[in-house]
């Protein structure tokens, strides 16, 4: 083929994409170019000096152009008379690349002569030890001992804080570049650079609060040496003592791919804990990468507060009781109540988890609701988006929309993705009330009034009168992804939402290819497998649950979120609760079964884009506690005596696979399959990628959809294009409307200390006249009235805030599930 | 407030005027200039200011702050003698000039004199090194070149620089 190069490396021939590096095209013969400041997943600078290779180039007679050839029929080859570096040089045909000669061998070990000429090589005491880059090409290619003197090295801070969560030993760094070439070019968070030059050369941050960024944990996997360390993981064990576990995160709808590192420690009473959180590589899903909350928000199972033994309601107290006292006491209420049943469940839990309550509550005849504030997971099984691929490789002919989202907190392995993708050549359109970080990167940009949201992502359907510059760019579009969150919206608006977005996919007809599709930006890592098994989200929850006889909650504390939704519980006649932790909700119970958290046990989510993945058991269970599956099996055995008593999650899985059709033919074993992915990453050649972790447990299964399988299916009727909140012209109120905050005090962030440190506090965004008009300005606090109760916000400004409306953030204190009225006081 | 925006009204309003208006941060660089000529040193604050002015964020001003050797990130004398004592330049006796001015001044290499006026360092090449001994001044009125020097030379200049501030 034209565009493929064939070349030889170290003797081996390999064919490669032109292009491609001789570095990458070395790894695909595995043979290792040691390197520093390249890293695969950005753009080569040649830095560092350390991938020079001899390159020799067939011959080429000036005056014929034909190339020359040897006595034996050979093309004569022509070397440079200096050698060249391989991350920046692309192959070319008939290249012949020399990387292991006594030159290159001889190059290396100067490159690393001057990389040592200050560095500390204090690895008995640094992080990185036994998995650091330098350390091993140092015992590869380094000088036995150091020609300098010890007194004219540099020597720098070893013990500098950029932030709460990442350190700097400035005297290990390298200069390599990797960390600031990260933070700006993929995280888009230029917070750490270069600071002075030469030897005195130093990483430094100037943000407040110092390297303010929610990616900056990715900086210490891809720095080459321990001169970034989390906060975490500081001296916290040697790499080799520690034991992997494959998880996944449960923070948001991506559902990144990680491994715990865990170890058996005494200090932690002889149990084992988890002592660091690493990406493990899916290029489907999260390439290498993880955010911030990922991967240092997993404290919350080592919290001191779990609930550790059932508690039942005995004379209007909660009091400790046995399983078996408890599962009798829920199975002969649920007999007697049985006829008006509710569950109520979050994307927080398992499938396994979600299927077993999905069963006894049909088994009740009673409604599943999922504790959710979006819609739309009806539409995902028809015309979701599932390219196998998933965000990572979009590009150019794709068109991305970002309607009502703002994805940089929804999900920001996602904003980094469709970021990245804009770079290669993909078209953004983004359609948001206000301002969001993704605005710059936008090809077209659609403003709208709250509650005008349906509206606006109809605007951008081609023929639509309105639709202008990026109907244009959608018309032209190959691919189109619309991703939908759930930025100043309820239920409601996010059921309009989806329904428009739905309709701009069936308009672009492009539905059918893999590329194109509904992505809706879930609040939790296991909504659309809640939807899958079967829960939708109620309009009017406080009615449903204040109206039942027995309720069944687990994964949700709604009572904490929400006054309403206590005093409704408060009208449930019985309350079965099954938690970690003493929530509000539990309180109220009058049956609490202590569940374990998923670090405790395996079951399988299913991401935004239908991806069903697995996770495995990372820690001990905490004695006395249950999987969520379990717990509900054992209620529903005694209340409709099925025959499930000790059941695992793999046998709960195969069950729910026999039954719902998309989840046909798989099982765990199908879930734990990998296939070779690209770039070849997180073997033992940890210089080349970082420390990311190689995938071995499983890559997940993407799910199909109707479209793509072109089986037949129908599509909800464009949404009204009305207002859907009302005039605010003459309000004394403002309107006020719910908006993601990553680092939120969720029951799961709140118990992570480390994350505490950078969790946001509660504010109140607004048009800087709005807060004019109310006597505010930025930085105030302001009062906030809200269906009676006030509560306290800093006030932020933003012009592009419509006016008339304040934008509070969801789980941080005040509750809001969707656009109220309030009254906004100094 | 930012007061960096405020009192270089004038000049930042130039300055963009130069280039497209997507390209700001191409600003940067003149504008640390202005801030480095009028208070000798570049704080963290003014860092910030220009940070919000050109839109890019403080660490990336820092960096073009810390890159540049005639930016400065900590007040000195208001006069920094910048005396080459690169390779060319020390054959031609540049240690010994430097050596002997401080001595003269009563400082060290890298010192300010008392009365804050004189900051003497040591610095590298300055293209001038059939010259040496060579130095040059950094000072409010920009920079000055000094070639084929004596240290008596450079003392009078110090005098005379000093002299001027008195009378003004
Ligand atoms: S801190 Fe690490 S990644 Fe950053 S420049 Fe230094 S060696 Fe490279
Ligand atoms: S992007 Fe989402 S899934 Fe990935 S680490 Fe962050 S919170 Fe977890
Ligand atoms: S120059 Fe090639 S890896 Fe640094
Ligand atoms: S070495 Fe001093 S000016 Fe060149």
């Amino acid at each position: 083929m034209a565009n493929e190069i064939t070349l030889t490396i170290d003797g081996k021939q390999v064919t490669v994409p032109a292009g491609t590096l001789i570095v990458d095209a070395a790894r695909e013969l595995g043979i290792d170019i040691p390197v520093f400041c390249y890293h695969p997943k950005m753009e080569p600078v040649g830095m560092c000096r350390m991938c020079l290779v001899e390159v020799g180039r067939p011959m080429v007679d000036r005056a014929t152009n034909q190339p020359v050839m040897e006595a034996d029929g050979t093309p004569k080859l022509q070397f440079g008379p200096k050698m060249e570096t391989a991350c920046t040089t692309p192959v070319s045909a008939g290249m012949v690349v020399i990387g292991m000669s006594d030159k290159v061998k001889a190059a290396r070990n100067d490159v690393l002569e001057f990389l040592l000429t200050s560095h500390p090589l204090d690895c008995p005491i640094c992080d990185k030890g036994g998995e650091c880059p330098l350390q091993n090409l140092t015992m590869g290619f380094g000088k036995g001992s150091s020609r300098f003197e010890f007194e004219d090295k540099q020597h720098n801070q070893k013990h500098v804080p950029l932030g709460e969560l990442i350190y700097l030993d400035r005297e290990r760094c390298i200069q390599c570049g990797r960390c600031v070439r990260f933070q700006k070019d993929l995280a888009d968070d230029p917070v750490i650079g270069f600071y002075q030059r030469g030897r005195n050369l130093v990483i430094d941050t100037s943000s407040e609060p110092g390297f303010d960024s929610i990616f900056s944990g990715n900086t210490t996997d891809i720095c080459p040496v321990g001169a970034l360390t989390t906060a975490d993981f500081r001296f916290g064990a040697r790499p080799w003592e520690l034991k992997s576990a494959a998880s996944l995160c449960n923070h948001c709808a991506v559902g990144c791919n990680l491994t715990y590192n865990t170890r058996r420690e005494a200090k932690s009473d002889g149990n084992v804990v988890i002592k660091r959180a690493m990406p493990r590589q899916n290029e489907a899903v999260n390439e290498i990468w993880l955010c911030d909350k990922g991967r240092f928000g997993y404290h919350f199972a080592e919290s001191h507060q779990r609930l550790e033994k059932p508690l039942i309601r005995k004379d209007g107290e909660l009091v400790e009781s046995t399983w078996d006292e408890a599962l009798d006491m829920a199975a002969k209420e649920l007999r007697a109540y049985g006829f008006r049943f509710v569950s109520l469940a979050s994307g927080r839990l398992s499938n396994e988890d979600l299927y077993e309550i999905k069963q006894l509550t049909e088994n009740l005849h009673g409604q599943a609701c999922l504790y959710s504030p979006m819609a739309g997971g009806d539409l995902t099984p028809l015309i979701g988006y599932a390219d196998p691929q998933g965000l990572s490789r979009v590009g150019k002919g794709t068109v991305i929309v970002v309607a009502a989202s703002n994805l940089h907190q929804e999900a920001p392995i996602w904003w980094m993705q469709v970021r990245a993708a804009v770079k290669r050549g993909a078209k953004l359109i983004v359609v948001n009330a206000r301002s969001t970080r993704l605005d710059k990167f936008a090809s077209a940009v659609v403003r709208y009034r709250f509650g005008r949201e349906a509206e606006a992502v109809l605007s951008l359907v081609p023929a639509a009168e309105t639709s202008g510059e990026s109907g244009k760019i959608i018309a032209a579009a190959e691919n189109l992804v619309v991703l939908y969150g759930s930025d100043g919206i309820g239920l409601e608006g996010s059921r309009q939402v989806a329904a428009a977005s739905a309709e701009l996919l069936r308009a672009s007809n492009l539905l059918g290819k893999p590329g194109s599709g509904l992505l809706p930006v879930w609040q939790r890592a296991n909504d659309q497998g809640a939807w899958d098994t079967g829960f939708t989200p109620v309009d009017d929850l406080a009615k449903v649950v204040s109206e039942a006889d027995g309720v069944l909650i687990a994964g949700a504390d709604p009572a904490g979120d929400h006054p309403a939704y206590a005093a409704a519980l408060k009208k449930a006649k019985f309350i079965i609760v099954q938690e970690q932790f003493l929530t509000k909700t539990a309180q109220l119970a009058d049956i609490v079964f202590p569940v374990q958290s998923m670090l405790e046990r395996d079951g399988s989510y299913t991401n935004g884009t239908r991806r069903v993945q697995r996770f495995m058991p990372v820690v001990e269970k905490l004695p006395g506690t249950r999987p969520d599956y379990l717990v509900t099996a054992q209620v529903r055995q005694k209340v409709v005596h099925s025959n499930l008593e000790f059941i695992s999650a793999a046998q709960v899985f195969m069950v729910l696979a026999a039954h719902l059709p998309d989840y046909q033919n798989l099982t765990y074993a199908t879930l734990m399959e990998t296939v070779p992915q690209h770039p070849i990453l997180g073997r033992s050649d940890v210089y080349y990628g970082g420390t990311s972790f190689e995938n071995r447990q499983g890559l997940g299964v993407q799910l199909g959809t109707a479209a793509n399988r072109r089986d037949k299916y129908s599509l909800p009727a464009a949404p009204s294009t009305q207002n859907q909140l009302p005039d605010l012209e003459h309000a004394e109120e403002l309107m006020a409307v719910p908006v993601a905050e990553l680092l939120d005090t969720g029951t799961i962030t709140q118990k992570s200390v480390l994350l505490g440190k950078r969790t946001s506090t509660p504010f109140a965004l607004m048009h800087p006249k709005t807060a004019q008009q109310k006597g505010l300005a930025a930085g105030d606090k302001a009062k906030i009235s809200l269906a009676g109760v006030t509560y306290q916000a800093v006030v932020r400004v933003d012009e592009s805030v419509p006016t008339l409306h304040v934008l509070l953030p969801r789980s941080l204190g005040i509750p809001l599930d969707k656009p109220v009225l309030v009254k906004v006081i100094q | 407030m930012n007061q960096t925006a405020t009192k270089y009204a004038r000049e930042i309003e130039d300055l963009f005027a130069k280039y497209p208006a997507d390209r700001k941060q191409s600003a940067v660089m003149p504008l640390l200039h202005l801030i480095q000529r009028d208070f000798g040193f570049i704080n963290k604050q003014a860092v910030r200011d220009v940070a919000e002015i050109v839109g890019i964020t403080p660490t990336e001003v820092a960096s073009v702050v810390g890159f540049y050797t005639l930016y400065h990130d900590t007040p000195q004398g208001k006069y920094r003698f910048q005396i080459c004592n690169d390779l060319p330049c020390a054959l031609r006796g540049a240690d010994q000039f430097l050596a002997e001015l401080c001595k003269s001044l009563g400082i060290q290499p890298g010192e300010t004199t008392p009365d804050g006026m004189i900051t003497v360092e040591a610095v590298m090449c300055l293209a001038a090194c059939d010259k040496a001994p060579m130095f040059q001044v950094q000072g409010p009125q920009g920079i000055t070149y000094h070639e084929n020097q004596t240290v008596e030379g450079a003392l009078q200049l110090t005098k005379e620089l000093a002299g001027k501030e008195v009378k003004a």
